[in-house]
């Protein structure tokens, strides 16, 4: 190496590092202020307490809005894998050319602003004279991390050989049975990592999220209204406890991941 | 038989694909873009075809004058993000090592946390008594705090870079990260500099996926309503304020459709041109 070289290496490893830093400064305030008080922007180092934690149970409001989301996302991830798992296997095993336009559809609301999503179901659903509500949002979210769930299934469904299947059917299984005894150990990591990551996009979404919610609250909705009074610091400590969860669930899509390309590299 | 029950069988998928699709994609969108066709009266909806909106998109020189701003600062925002974000993605592929991917999920995490939440404490980064002022009074460098941060399109810009910044890391470490070390040293063994190598084999082989990480941040920061409505107080408002402010308060669906449809026609031209444009940096 170079002496020029390990100068751009030293430079390069800081910016990482402030970028790094950039990134999480939000999130590290966030987690501070559920502990510790400030007043006109100064912090009283001896306000330490971790009281919000607890406080947080007689929160009804903030806690309907966690269970709200916990509901939108678990409902999203089941249908968002069945739709997404179902596009997968069409477009893996079809020879129609409209697959290619099919594909295409499915990552609209993907790549196209939120925005536009949103206020297209919005628009949709005033047509068909269906309230808001949180299963609107379920439709909403599931239309927007499809196009991820599909493209991680495909993605598996790719590397099978084809005689996985044929040798199945050559063995006298019908198709459910190939479906459940073949195919589906198969492709479970990568369902299991679809589902989790659409759980974790669906826990935060808000953009579409605005457009389609009813009267019920879903936590990020929650935070945009509570917003506009202030934080108190039962809010910061809830979303603490969500940035450890959604870390926690990233942290576990990670290690399915790295853990399933070990398997084929050995 | 058996190639009958198939061909019907794969029919049937087939219908009901396109079915699914149909209803849940292309219905949504087709009835957005005929509402902006459409005019409101009080709080009915009339359904008359007219081109009552666009007229007045571009009869009153405020949207216009309004998007052509967001379009640049959506630009200045990916700008920003490539800056700050190729580099990055070099030192991770290059120079990080075994850590590489550790670091590369720790610029992942970010991504996923709650959004409402980051932007809200921008404010208290940026404000007027927030963490960069005093960071600078306290080195003596400001007398009093800049209000250069806060109410308007910096805001709105530093908040945009930090939350899409991952976005652009990702596709470009991967495409950095495919490049083999013996490419490299072989061009330096041929004579090149090191400057000769990044721009004739690292830059083009990176490309694409660089392409795919700034369109993403492009259109989401074209479209974001949230963090002008957040930190941009009243001289950062954008155009995807405006198109929800019609949604909103100011209850004019079809007026709010008909400039979204402008919105729409631009981003779907950019993804078709960085399909374009990637396929053929492909072959």
């Amino acid at each position: 190496m170079t002496r020029s070289e390990n100068y751009t290496k030293y430079l390069l490893a800081c910016l990482t590092g402030l970028i790094v830093a950039a990134l999480y400064a939000p999130i590290v305030l966030t987690i501070f202020y559920s502990f510790y008080k400030s007043r006109k922007g100064k912090v009283d180092w001896g306000s330490f307490s971790y009281e919000p934690y607890t406080k947080l149970i007689f929160e009804r409001q903030i806690l309907e809005s966690l269970m709200n989301s916990i509901y939108v996302g678990v409902v999203t991830v089941i249908c968002s894998v069945i739709i997404g798992f179902y596009f997968a296997n069409y477009y893996h095993t079809s020879k129609s050319k409209m697959k290619e336009f099919l594909q295409f559809i499915i990552f609209l609301p993907f790549l196209l602003p939120p925005i536009i999503t949103g206020l297209s179901l919005l628009i949709f659903f005033r047509e068909i004279n269906l309230p808001r509500s949180l299963n609107t949002v379920v439709i909403g979210h599931t239309i927007f991390v499809l196009a991820i769930v599909f493209k991680i299934i495909l993605n598996k469904l790719e590397t099978l050989k084809p005689s996985l299947m044929e040798s199945a059917y050559d063995l006298g299984a019908s198709k459910w049975q190939a479906f459940y005894y073949v195919l589906l150990p198969n492709i479970k990591l990568s369902l299991i990592i679809a589902g989790l990551l659409a759980f974790t996009i669906s826990l935060d979404e808000t953009l579409i999220t605005l457009f389609l919610i009813g009267n019920d609250t879903t936590w990020p909705i929650k935070l945009w209204a509570k917003m506009r009074v202030g934080f108190s610091k039962q809010v910061n400590a809830s979303v603490t406890l969500i940035l450890i969860l959604t870390s926690l669930l990233v942290l576990l899509i990670a290690s399915i991941i790295s853990r399933s390309e070990r398997k084929i590299m050995y | 038989m058996n190639s009958i029950s198939n061909y019907f069988n794969t029919s049937i998928w087939t219908i009901v694909s396109f079915v699914l699709v149909i209803f849940l994609i292309l219905i949504p969108l087709a009835s957005f873009l005929s509402y902006s066709f459409f005019t409101v009266d009080g709080t009915d909806i009339i359904h008359e075809f007219s081109l009552f909106n666009f007229k007045e998109f571009f009869v009153d020189e405020i949207y216009i004058r309004t998007f052509v701003r967001t379009i640049f600062l959506a630009i200045i925002v990916m700008t920003c993000c490539i800056i700050l974000g190729y580099p990055v993605a070099f030192f991770l592929a290059r120079y990080a090592g075994r850590y590489k991917y550790a670091i590369l999920l720790m610029l992942i995490i970010p991504l996923f946390m709650s959004y409402i939440i980051k932007i809200y404490m921008m404010r208290s980064i940026l404000g007027y008594s927030g963490l960069i002022n005093k960071v600078l009074a306290m080195a003596g460098l400001i007398d009093k705090p800049l209000e250069f941060f806060l109410w308007n399109q910096n805001s709105v810009i530093i908040t945009l870079v930090i939350i899409l910044l991952p976005l652009i890391i990702i596709p470009t470490f991967t495409s950095l990260d495919k490049i083999p070390q013996n490419i490299v040293e072989a061009s330096f063994d041929l004579g090149c500099k090191p400057f000769q190598a990044f721009k004739y084999i690292i830059l083009p082989i990176s490309f694409p996926g660089l392409v795919v990480g700034s369109i993403f941040v492009f259109i989401l920061a074209l479209g974001d309503f949230v963090t002008p409505q957040l930190v941009g107080g009243t001289s950062g408002f954008t155009y995807g304020k405006i198109i929800y402010s019609n949604f909103g308060m100011a209850f004019n669906w079809p007026f709010g459709a008909a400039l979204a449809s402008v919105l729409l026609f631009v981003s779907v031209i950019i993804i078709l041109l960085t399909n374009y444009l990637t396929k053929r940096l492909n072959k």
